[in-house]
Order: C-alpha cells, then sequence, then structure tokens
C-alpha cells in the first residue's frame, strides 16, 4: 500500500497521504469515533462487516468512477451488493475472499487418500467425511478438520444445503427452514462423530494454530490463509474443492474502500479510489499481497506463491449460489444476530438446544431486525 | 468567654497565611481530578443518557424513554448472566482472601529470601489480564502443557477448555493466580501494624498461635479485610480482559461474565443505548453491595 501512495503521490504533487495502519479490531471503533466526532478520514480500508454500518456516511462514488453501471460491471457480480446501496456505490472493491479447505497433504498421501483433482469428481460431505475418518486413522492426524469459529464460515455450509438466512426480498427470514436445520445438525454431527474437534467452537482455540501443529487434517477458511500458511515448512499442504451437498457454495467477502462525507476532501478521496480501482494498481496490490481482484479482468493474476490454489478459490466464487452475497450484504441486520446465532451453534454442538428451537429463536430475530430497520 | 469578642476584632495574622497553603491541596488534586472528570464522570453522564436512547454510536440517537430497561428486567440472558458472574465472585472473593492472607502470614515471618518471595507473587499483578489468559490457555489449552504432558505419558488428552466445569476452574484459577500478589502486599502491611506486645502478651498467658490468630490477628485485620473483599468483589464482577483471552467467555457461554455479555451487546450488536442502560443497572447494583458491605462491617472500624 505504501509503494502505490508513494507512486500516486509522484504523479499528483499537490496530494498529501497520511497512512494509519489500524488492527482490525479496533477498526469499527476508531471509524465510529473519528466520524460521530466530526473529523472523518478522507477513505478507510474496510471489509464487509463495517460497509452497512458506515454507509449513511460514504461518499456516493458512482459519478466519480463513470456511472452505476459501467463501474459496477468491472468487478465479479456477486459482491455487487455489498457495495452498491439503494443505487449508490457507497464504496469500491479492493479485494474478494472466498471460503475453502486447505488440507494437509502430508497425511492425506499418508493416508493414501486423494483429494477431488477437478469439479467434476468433488466429495459429497459425507464422502469427505469417510475420507477425513480415513486419514485419522490410518495416519498421525489428531483431528479432522478444523472450522473456523465465525458464523460467516459456518453459513458456508448452509449455502452448500441450500439454505439461507435471508429471503431475496429482505422481507422476512429464512433460516429456520429445513436446510438451515439439515446444515446445523450436519455440522453437529461432525462434532459429535469426532471428525470436527470441540476445542475450536467449544475451547475457543484457534484453527489456524491447530492447522500449524501438522496434526489437522483439513482447514475450513477462506483464500486469505494462503498468505498466512505459506511460511509452513514442516508438512506439505494444498487447496481442495469443498464438497457439495445440494449446490456447491462458498461465501464471497472482500475488502473495499469507502470515502466519507464531510472530510473536506471528497473530490481528492474519490480521484484516488478511482486509481487504487484501476486494472494496474488494482492487479499489482492483489498481486504482491497475495489477495484474490475483484476485477473481471484481473482474475488471472501471475502469483509468486500458490497460482493454483487462487485459481481453486476462484472456482469456488463461480459457484457460489446468490444467497450468501444477498444475506451478508444486509449489514444492518446482520450484527443484530450474528453474535447469537454464533453461540446458538455453540449451545447446539453442546447439546444444550436443538436445531430447530435454536434457528426458530435466531429467525425471530432476523425478523426483529429486519421491522426495526424498516422503523428507522 | 472573654476571649472570643476579642478573637473576633483580632483576627489571628497567620489565617491569611493559612487560607493561601490552602489552595495548595487542591491544586495538587487538580490534574487528578480533571483527568478523573474528563474520562471518568463525564462519559459515566454521558453513559445515563446513552441509556435513555436508541442509538448505535453513529446514527442520531433516538429518544425511547424507560423501554431500554424494560428490556433489561425480561431480558433472561441478562438476569442469568449476572448470576453467573456473583456465583464466580461468591469462589474468587473467598479465595483471594484466604490466599492471600495465608501467603501474607508466612511472607512476614523470618523466612530466608524473604524479599524474592514476596516478589514471585507480586510480579503476577503487573501482568495484563489479556498476557494472563493468554500465559493459561498455553497451560490448559488444546496446545497447552499440561496435554502435552498427558500425551508424553500416553495419556488421553483433556479439552479442559471446551469443558464447562474446567474452563470455569481455569478461569477461577487464572484470576486468583494474578490478583494475590496485590492483595497480599495489603495484608503484608496490615499485618506488620498489629503490635508486636499483643502477641507476647497472649502468649504469656497461654494462648495458642490459633487462638492469637482468630482473636488478635483477624480482628485487627478488619479494615484491610474490608478493603480487600470490597476491590476484589468489583473486580470479580468487572472481569472480562481474562477470561476474554483464556476462554473467549465459552465454552457454550460458561465462562461469559457480565461485562463481556454488555460489551457484546454493545459493540457486537451496536446497542450502545441497551449496553447503557445494562451498565448503570449494574454500577446501581456494585454500589448496593459495597454500601451494604460497608454498612454491616461498620465502615471497617474496631
Amino acid at each position: 500500500m505504501e509503494n502505490i501512495i508513494a507512486d500516486y503521490k509522484k504523479e499528483n504533487t499537490h496530494v498529501d497521504i497520511q497512512l494509519i495502519e489500524v488492527a482490525y479490531n479496533d477498526l469499527a471503533t476508531k471509524l465510529k469515533t473519528m466520524i460521530s466526532g466530526g473529523k472523518p478520514p478522507a477513505l478507510a480500508r474496510i471489509s464487509t462487516s463495517e460497509i452497512g454500518s458506515f454507509s449513511n456516511f460514504a461518499v456516493d462514488l458512482g459519478e466519480q468512477l463513470g456511472g452505476v453501471d459501467s463501474f459496477t460491471t468491472q468487478f465479479i457480480d456477486s459482491i455487487k451488493p455489498y457495495y452498491v446501496i439503494d443505487n449508490k456505490v457507497v464504496a469500491s472493491p479492493m479485494d474478494v475472499t472466498a471460503n475453502g479447505i486447505m488440507y494437509n497433504k502430508t497425511l492425506f498421501d499418508q493416508a493414501g487418500v486423494t483429494v477431488p483433482t477437478s469439479s467434476d469428481d468433488i466429495w459429497t460431505w459425507d464422502e469427505f467425511n469417510a475420507s477425513l475418518k480415513e486419514v485419522m486413522d490410518k495416519s498421525d492426524a489428531k483431528y479432522g478438520l478444523v472450522w473456523d469459529f465465525t458464523p460467516h464460515r459456518w453459513s458456508t455450509l448452509l449455502y452448500q444445503f441450500g439454505g439461507s438466512m435471508i429471503n431475496p426480498e429482505g422481507t422476512e427470514g429464512t433460516i429456520n427452514n429445513e436446510a438451515g436445520i439439515e446444515s446445523v445438525n450436519y455440522f453437529k454431527k461432525m462434532h459429535d462423530d469426532g471428525i470436527i474437534p470441540t476445542s475450536v467452537w467449544l475451547g475457543g482455540e484457534n484453527p489456524n494454530n491447530l492447522f500449524r501443529t501438522g496434526t489437522v487434517a483439513a482447514h475450513l477458511s477462506g483464500n486469505w490463509m494462503v498468505s498466512s500458511y505459506k511460511d509452513i515448512t514442516d508438512f506439505e499442504w494444498g487447496v481442495t474443492y469443498m464438497p457439495i451437498a445440494k449446490n456447491r457454495s462458498s461465501v464471497p467477502g472482500g475488502k473495499f474502500v469507502m470515502a466519507f462525507q464531510k472530510s473536506g476532501v471528497e473530490e481528492e478521496a474519490a480521484k484516488f479510489i478511482a486509481y487504487l480501482s484501476s486494472k494496474e494498481t488494482n492487479s499489482k496490490f492483489n498481486q504482491e499481497s497475495l489477495f484474490m481482484s475483484p476485477r473481471k479482468d484481473s482474475a488471472d493474476l501471475d502469483y509468486a506463491f500458490g497460482k493454483e490454489m487462487f485459481a481453486l478459490f476462484a472456482d469456488e466464487l463461480n459457484n457460489t449460489i446468490p444467497a450468501a452475497a444477498e444475506d451478508w450484504s444486509k449489514q444492518t441486520i446482520i450484527p443484530k444476530f450474528s453474535s447469537d446465532l454464533k453461540d446458538g451453534l455453540v449451545e447446539v454442538i453442546a447439546g444444550g438446544s436443538s436445531a430447530e428451537d435454536m434457528l426458530n429463536d435466531i429467525n425471530d430475530q432476523i425478523n426483529k431486525a429486519i421491522a426495526d430497520a424498516n422503523d428507522n | 468567654m472573654t476571649t472570643k469578642p476579642i478573637a473576633v476584632l483580632q483576627p489571628n495574622p497567620s489565617t491569611k497565611k493559612k487560607r493561601k497553603l490552602q489552595i495548595a491541596p487542591y491544586l495538587f488534586v487538580l490534574p487528578n481530578l480533571l483527568i478523573f472528570t474528563i474520562f471518568i464522570v463525564i462519559p459515566t453522564l454521558l453513559g445515563v443518557i446513552y441509556s435513555f436512547h436508541n442509538y448505535d454510536g453513529l446514527n442520531p440517537m433516538k429518544y425511547i424513554g424507560f423501554e431500554n430497561y424494560a428490556h433489561i428486567f425480561t431480558d433472561d440472558k441478562f438476569w442469568s448472566t449476572l448470576g453467573k458472574t456473583l456465583t464466580y465472585a461468591m469462589i474468587v472473593v473467598p479465595l483471594i482472601y484466604v490466599c492471600a492472607l495465608g501467603v501474607a502470614i508466612l511472607l512476614v515471618q523470618q523466612v530466608i529470601m524473604k524479599g524474592f518471595f514476596r516478589a514471585i507473587f507480586y510480579w503476577p499483578t503487573m501482568i495484563s489480564f489479556i498476557i494472563v489468559g493468554l500465559t493459561w490457555r498455553w497451560i490448559f489449552g488444546e496446545l497447552g502443557i499440561i496435554n502435552a504432558l498427558l500425551v508424553a505419558f500416553d495419556n488421553e488428552q483433556i479439552t479442559f477448555l471446551a469443558n464447562p466445569f474446567f474452563a470455569k476452574v481455569a478461569v477461577i484459577i487464572a484470576a486468583v493466580w494474578s490478583r494475590l500478589g496485590f492483595f497480599m502486599v495489603l495484608f503484608v502491611a496490615g499485618l506488620l501494624a498489629i503490635p508486636k506486645d499483643f502477641y507476647e502478651a497472649a502468649h504469656l498467658d497461654g494462648a495458642s498461635k490459633v487462638k492469637a490468630f482468630f482473636h488478635i490477628t483477624l480482628p485487627l485485620l478488619k479494615p484491610t479485610t474490608l478493603l480487600v473483599v470490597m476491590l476484589s468483589m468489583i473486580e470479580a464482577f468487572k472481569a472480562y480482559p481474562l477470561m476474554f483471552a483464556l476462554t473467549g467467555g465459552g465454552p457454550n457461554k460458561a465462562t461469559t461474565y457480565i461485562v463481556q455479555y454488555i460489551y457484546e451487546t454493545g459493540f457486537a450488536k451496536q446497542e450502545l443505548g441497551l449496553a447503557s442502560a445494562m451498565s448503570v443497572v449494574l454500577f446501581i447494583i456494585i454500589t448496593i453491595f459495597t454500601v451494604l458491605q460497608f454498612k454491616l462491617t461498620k465502615g471497617g472500624e474496631n
């Protein structure tokens, strides 16, 4: 990022850009403080979770970036609901993320289990579980699968089972339908069968640390782990296709840049965002940071590491059902129930509640949040 | 009687000087008073104002009267979390009290390397709760020392932190370990302030050490006891960073106490108004506890 800023400043000598690096956990609080204090930053790089809450304070970039349609068609379609709100471009995509599975190649080889090599022969969830069981039995693997402890990553299973959280019109919750219940029960079953260790969802253990010990067969996370795992030298690892249930599906996400109203330099900020979104700058940024470009014309970047892995993540994204982005882009509704959904999933795994009761409760919360949002 | 009018007519020449001097204490207090006002008093008052509003910390506030408070009184989770916090406090406070007093009694004796041992017990209090939590996670966690030892001796792993009972025990152990030293120092000071003559007299009268402890040490430590119990009680109610780092509040909310619940309401669910109302309720509860304790122990006076 620093290099990009330096390049931009060279071309635009009248512009000065100060880069403030903020820990992700403090980002929302810091932005809230700056905005409510009347001193918003010119722009900020934010994730999908922040877009919804800050969109009221964002500059509409549509015009500056050449019109809503001509701008958005440059980027992959599935992320459009995140940054186009009420036909306003409230932010511009910087990189796109996809959930997916990393596996420990050394353990799979030791057990003599092969992973799917093309999208034609991917596992069903039952086949995947059987393979993991085999790896656990025939290799040094202690655990089958670790799964990031977030409702976002769990929802991958929901979409694969054909479920969704909210209907496409955004008028009511759908999380407690049959597909939803089935996906929660399947998630619990994998814990009960010992494929997923309880230490992550019940014990709060960091799944990345567990995978790094070399005793975990697979990790369901996202493409951002590639740059994190690239320093692993104790064993070989790779990326493979996520199993199929009713559908194949990943959950798209990403990072965006948003310019804020009342910063006093809205126009300059929009110009810089146009620069960041351009093919050249965006490709350079993503290629060097080992991220995936959201631009349709930059799908095939020449990564120095894991080029084939990124191709696989891109394939997951291309086979993602629309509900995934539609749900997660409703960021005025999601925060109202996502932490309770996480707690609810834990409660079901711990045996404290049935999937049906838990999802009914969450669905009530979704409906209440939708009603509240309409009131305001 | 006769001196009184004279005193009025002829004011003491040193009064003026005294007045001048009296400003100094206020000046000394001023910096702290300013900091306290800006960072504690004003935010507290703002919190009270927020508690009557629907507020997400960003968009304009909407006045809703006592709706937040009404919500709290029907929120089962709030009260069950508060109950859990109370249970935690009821276990941790006596444990800290007994351990800190025990260690203090041992370390006021003439033992070799007394300073070193006092330091050993005091050091943990200088470590932030987050680090304490992480440290104990490396002991109890899946990848922790205990499990590594279990595996090394061919035993099954125990997922301590995924088990509600063990997770609670782990939190209590870590909390006592990290706070023991601080309260030990208070007790050491209290113990050293008890005149030795009392013990000598008791010894001459044939009182046993146990008797001397219950009839001399404990009664004379009453002011320190009150302080320790009050401080550790308030700390227990406000406990959060330690659990955040050690168990994340899990498994299944087993170690989620009231402050974490309020934090999640305010920042994860973005309901700052409701969270503020919860804080006000917690503030009132802690105040009631403190006042009760103060009254029951008559302010810790002997």
